[in-house]
C-alpha cells in the first residue's frame, strides 16, 4: 500500500512536472539543494516505516524544515562566499545512504528468511516422503 | 490500518512534490545548459550573465508597466479638457513618428542570411556573409521606397540608430544581432517589391551567394524603440 502510493505520487508528479513551466536560473540552485533535502526526508520516511517508527509530525516537519534550512544555508554561503551547500549535500547524501542501507538490509533479510523457509519446507516434505515410503514397506 | 492509510497518503504526496520539483529542475537546467564542456570559472560566468539578463528583462518589464501607468495618468488628466486632448494627440503622433510606439500595417519582410557555400570554395569568403553595409544599403533602399517604420531583428530603426560591424555579428542600436537578418518595413508593399528589380542591391547579394528572401505582408507589427532618445546639444531655434 505504501509503495503503491509512492509510485503513484512519483508518476503524477512527473507528469505535472513535465508540463510545468521552468523557473528562473537564479533560483534553480536553491531548488536543487531543496530537492536533495527532500529526497533525504523521503528515504528517511520509508526507512522509518520499515522500522515501524514512523511519525507524521516528525516526517512533515523534517521534509519542509530540512529543505528550508538547506536553502537558507545556501543563501548564507553565497553572501559569505563559502560553499556551505557542499556540506549540506554531503550530510544529506550520507544520510540517504544510511537510510537506503536500512531499507536494503530489511528486504535482504526478509528474502533470505523466505528462501530458508521454502528450503526447510522442501526438506521436511522430502523427509516425510521418505518416512512414508519406509512405513509403506 | 487507518494509520497506514495516512502514512501512504503523506508519503505519496511528498513523492509527488519531490518528482515535480525534480522535473522542473531538470527542465530548467536543460534549457540553460550547453553541450560544450565547461570548467568552474566558465560556469560561474555563465550564471552571472544569465542573472544579469534576467535582471535586464525584469527591468524592461518594469519600464513597460511604468509607461502604461504614465499613459493612463495622461489620459486621466486630459479627459475633460479639449485643449489638453489636442496636446495628447500631438504627443501620440510625435511618438509614432520618432519610433517610440509599436506600429502595425502592410509592408514587406526581407530575410537575408549568410551563404551556405563553403568558404574554402570561393576566392573571397567575405562575399558570403552579410555585412553591416549590406543591411545599411537595404534600409536605405526601403526608406527610398517610402518605408514609414523599419526594424532589423526586432530592433527599431530610429533617427539615432547606428548599424556597425562587430566581428561576425552586427550591432544595431547597441544590441548584437546575427544572421539570419529579418528586416521588416511598413509602407506600400508594391513599392517595396521594386527592391527585387534586376540589377538591384538584393539581386547583387543573391548573385554573391547570400540567401535572400522577399515577402510582401498585409499586416506586420514593428516593435517600438526601447532605448532613450535624449538630445543634449541640439536646441530648438526660437
Amino acid at each position: 500500500m505504501v509503495f503503491v502510493a509512492i509510485i503513484l505520487g512519483c508518476v503524477v508528479g512527473a507528469i505535472i512536472g513535465i508540463n510545468a513551466p521552468t523557473i528562473s536560473y537564479t533560483y534553480s540552485s536553491y531548488l536543487a539543494i531543496a530537492i536533495i533535502a527532500a529526497l533525504d526526508s523521503v528515504f528517511g520516511g520509508i526507512a522509518s516505516v520499515i522500522n515501524k517508527k514512523f511519525d507524521i509530525k516528525i516526517f512533515i516537519s523534517g521534509f519542509f524544515g530540512n529543505a528550508v534550512l538547506a536553502i537558507l544555508l545556501t543563501i548564507l554561503g553565497e553572501k559569505l562566499n563559502v560553499d556551505i551547500y557542499l556540506a549540506a549535500i554531503v550530510v544529506f547524501v550520507w544520510r540517504m545512504f544510511m537510510n537506503l542501507g536500512t531499507i536494503r538490509r530489511y528486504y535482504v533479510e526478509k528474502w533470505t528468511d523466505k528462501v530458508k523457509n521454502i528450503h526447510d519446507a522442501k526438506k521436511n516434505s522430502e523427509q516425510k516422503a521418505v518416512q512414508d515410503n519406509t512405513e509403506d514397506k | 490500518m487507518a494509520n497506514k492509510k495516512i502514512i501512504s497518503c503523506v508519503l505519496g504526496i511528498m513523492c509527488l512534490a519531490l518528482t515535480f520539483c525534480i522535473c522542473v529542475q531538470m527542465k530548467t537546467v536543460k534549457q540553460y545548459s550547453t553541450k560544450i564542456g565547461q570548467n568552474y570559472d566558465q560556469k560561474n560566468l555563465r550564471a552571472e550573465v544569465l542573472r544579469y539578463k534576467e535582471r535586464y528583462e525584469h527591468l524592461l518589464k518594469e519600464i513597460d508597466n511604468l509607461d502604461k501607468t504614465l499613459e493612463g495618468k495622461i489620459e486621466e488628466a486630459t479627459d475633460q479638457n479639449t485643449d489638453l486632448e489636442d496636446a495628447r494627440n500631438q504627443i501620440k503622433e510625435g511618438n509614432k513618428l520618432i519610433g517610440l510606439t509599436e506600429v502595425t500595417g502592410p509592408g514587406a519582410i526581407i530575410r537575408v542570411a549568410d551563404s551556405n557555400i563553403e568558404s574554402s570554395k570561393v576566392l573571397d569568403p567575405s562575399l558570403l556573409v552579410v555585412h553591416d553595409l549590406d543591411i545599411f544599403a537595404i534600409i536605405n533602399e526601403l526608406k527610398n521606397a517610402g518605408a514609414e517604420a523599419i526594424s532589423v531583428n526586432e530592433q527599431r530603426i530610429v533617427s539615432t540608430s547606428a548599424i556597425e560591424c562587430g566581428g561576425n555579428i552586427i550591432t544595431v542600436n547597441g544590441e548584437k544581432i546575427g544572421s539570419p537578418f529579418v528586416i521588416k518595413a511598413i509602407g506600400l508593399p508594391e513599392n517595396f517589391a521594386n527592391l527585387r528589380r534586376t540589377g538591384g542591391y538584393l539581386e547583387k547579394m543573391e548573385e554573391a551567394g547570400i540567401q535572400v528572401k522577399f515577402e510582401k505582408s498585409n499586416k506586420l507589427t514593428i516593435p517600438k524603440y526601447t532605448g532613450i532618445l535624449n538630445y543634449k546639444y541640439a536646441q530648438s531655434v526660437k
